[in-house]
């Protein structure tokens, strides 16, 4: 062959025959792949929030299911902001539309806390009244909520996020109908570390919260404490070697749960 | 204060080299003596100060879902977010090669300290573990991502000045054979990682 | 092009490419190559199984690709080409876990896109890919995974025994390798074989075993 490999001309063209080879392949093998991508998240979504009734028959819902029954059980989804202000409320009828940035199923709880919630904590740390009132302030910052119904109860499925060890924690609580009294919860973590921080997804921790109350004379806090006490109806164990997860949780349940406790307060016909 | 969080998270909490082992390739390799180990480190942290920034404006404007609505409405929907290893690793290899004709021609003294490590950096994990995951954590603007990037770097240098000052001395310990030369080095990465895990409240 | 004596497909010399990897010449114990991705994936089995299984498709494909290419390569971009053909292999991999391992992937986030700098790979594409021909390269690629994973499998395996008592395979209910009895004696999983420093000390201990059966690998004048 009498090609010049060394040749600017023939270095330039192999090049650009690379980066059109390239980039057609990888975009085609990614436009290829991106439903199955896109149902995945969405389903996980699904599946989050039915486990988080913790009634048995969404309890071992799979991903590939949760697309299928998530109309069956979940009624209303509902956007509010920390006022409990009603910013929009959809009803079955009203398919999940991407766009809508306000559709409670849209809110992406993790970016909530990162982007908005965080912020303010870390600039008025120890300041809890300063942190009540600028989140409160602040318009950007949304928390979804879904009604959900079986065999005639309804349930309030809520979510919460914060920030573990590593990275940021999050979860779906739900609750019976008098909208106090925990009736399942989910928890999912982005990087705790795995046989410690993770343990949070697992089964016993998450069954810990039923029927555990946030109601005592007003709002009352879950607290997550260090395994082995002696545990009253507002206390859960915590788990051992991962002290900073469950703080992490007592502190997002603590902050979230309290917003969608007022809600309640003030808008009891939601749960009727 | 929110930028000093990141920077002291970064470079003590989540260390490159004690938390998530990026670059310990080089990290094993060049930290046998105080003085390469302080060229190396000093070339990452000034690597990873200018691609993390980089990245995280290629990231926000051109790759994420949304990031091209900039261009006019009809591109809101374009996701190149696919791409991201790819152009991560493209930047960070031409980044490393400008630098690198730059800092000879304008600066020979300090090319003479950084010069032969530039190089070595483009396969550096800890540079495209730091634009990974800066992708991750979503920061809000470039400056939080450019003392990500900074912080990470510090974090880098500081792990291998130590280990190299402690290398320098250990050549006088009776160490079982085959454990000499990597397997110490293991060790006493392994034994300062749990050190610093007293950085994050154990 | 005109060789005459054609090679058995597993001469000796080839299986010689297949078998020095993993043990005298190991990647990751010997050479001290790829060490980033390999220990902070370790504390499940699963995981690691799939790192390995991830890293050495990267590695076959990469090094058939190279080598296919390596008289046509300009050899003033040899590098950028061959990080190009990396990426884009790891890009592949990351969609398809992204769409049919869905859980695999979240667990794995970062680590996979870290397969583009894993020093093995690009170590073994300059190395040996663009030198030997493609059936020899892909050889080469299984002997430097099976090095890389048997590292990761072993690693993985005394963090998860002792740090959680349990040895997940993929596919499989989690298998609880401790005994309840062992437990209510007062048996606790020890939590520090679970967080990342403790990978290191476990792979030094493997050097250690590995050196002490192959003493023409110690390296006297080490530090």
């Amino acid at each position: 062959m009498a090609i010049n490999r060394d040749s600017n001309v023939y270095t330039l063209s192999f090049a650009a025959l690379m980066v059109v080879l390239v980039g057609g392949f990888l975009a085609f093998v990614s436009m290829s792949l991106k439903p199955i991508q896109k149902a995945n998240q969405t389903n996980e979504k699904m599946q989050n929030i039915l486990q988080a009734i913790g009634i048995e028959e969404t309890e071992t819902v799979s991903r590939d299911e949760a697309g299928a029954i998530f109309n069956d059980y979940v009624k209303r989804r509902i956007t509010i902001d920390y006022n409990g202000k009603i910013l929009s409320d959809l009803g079955v009828a009203d398919p999940i539309n991407p766009q809508d940035k306000l559709d409670a199923f849209n809110i992406d709880i993790r970016k909530e806390y990162s982007k908005y919630i965080k912020p303010i904590m870390n600039a008025n740390k120890g300041n809890d009244e300063k942190i009540k009132s600028e989140l409160a302030n602040n318009e950007n910052i949304h928390f979804p909520l879904f009604i959900c119904e079986s065999n005639g109860n309804k349930y309030m499925v809520t979510s919460c996020s914060g920030k573990g060890l590593w990275d940021d924690i999050w979860g779906y609580i739900g609750f019976e109908s008098d909208g106090k009294t925990i009736s399942g919860a989910i928890f999912d973590h982005k990087g705790e570390t795995p046989g410690l921080g993770s343990v949070i997804t697992e089964d016993w921790f998450e069954k810990q919260f039923r029927s555990k109350s946030i109601h005592e004379n007003g709002y009352s806090a879950i607290q997550v404490l260090k395994p082995g006490k002696n545990l009253d109806n507002h206390q859960v164990d915590g788990i051992s070697g991962a002290t900073f997860t469950g703080v992490g949780v007592d502190e997002m349940m603590g902050r979230s749960m309290e917003v969608y406790y007022n809600f309640v307060q003030s808008n009891p016909k939601v749960l009727n | 204060m929110e930028l000093v969080n990141i920077f002291v998270r970064s470079a003590f909490a989540d260390n490159m080299i004690f938390t998530f082992f990026f670059g310990m390739c080089s990290y094993l390799a060049v930290s046998k003596t105080v003085k390469t180990a302080v060229g190396l480190g000093a070339a990452v942290i000034f690597v990873l100060g200018i691609t993390v920034p980089l990245n995280f404006l290629l990231e926000t404007y051109i790759l994420k879902e949304g990031a091209l609505t900039w261009l006019g409405e009809e591109y809101a929907s374009y996701d190149l977010s696919f791409l991201s290893f790819i152009m991560f690793i493209a930047v960070i290899a031409s980044t490393v090669q400008l630098v690198e004709m730059l800092v000879e021609k304008f600066s020979p003294a300090l090319y003479g300290a950084l010069g032969i490590f530039l190089p070595l950096i483009a396969v550096n994990c800890a540079i495209l573990g730091g634009a990974l995951f800066m992708q991750q954590k979503q920061f809000n603007n470039v400056g939080e991502a450019t003392v990500y990037g900074l912080g990470s770097g510090f974090g880098w240098f500081i792990a291998i000045v130590l280990i190299a000052a402690i290398r320098e001395k250990i050549k006088y310990s009776h160490i079982p054979g085959p454990l000499k030369g990597v397997g110490m080095a293991f060790i006493l990465t392994g034994l300062m990682g749990l050190g610093f895990l007293g950085f994050l409240g154990f | 092009m005109s060789e005459e004596t054609k090679e058995a497909l597993f001469s000796p010399k080839n299986k010689k490419l297949i078998a020095e990897p993993i043990n005298i010449n190991n990647p990751v114990t010997i050479q001290v190559l790829g060490i980033c991705s390999a220990l902070a994936v370790t504390v499940q089995i699963d995981n690691a199984l799939i790192m390995s299984i991830a890293v050495m498709a990267v590695l076959v494909i990469g090094n058939v690709l190279v080598s296919l290419m390596r008289n046509a390569i300009p050899s003033k971009i040899r590098i950028i080409v061959q990080l190009v053909v990396v990426a884009a292999l790891v890009i592949i991999v990351s969609e398809v876990l992204k769409a049919y391992v869905y859980d695999v992937s979240k667990q794995l986030s970062v680590f996979v896109g870290l397969i583009i700098t894993n020093c093995i790979i690009m170590g073994r594409l300059e190395a040996f890919a663009m030198g030997n021909k493609p059936w020899a390269s892909a050889l080469d690629g299984v002997g430097n995974g099976f090095g890389y994973g048997l590292v990761l499998v072993i690693v993985a395996f005394f963090k998860e025994v002792f740090g959680s008592g349990t040895i997940t395979i993929p596919g499989f209910e989690k298998f609880h390798v401790i005994p309840q009895a062992f437990y209510d004696m007062g048996y606790e999983n020890n939590g520090l074989m679970l967080l990342p420093p403790s990978s290191l000390i476990i792979v030094a201990i493997y050097i250690w075993f590995q050196k002490s059966k192959n003493p023409e690998l110690i390296d006297e004048h080490g530090s």
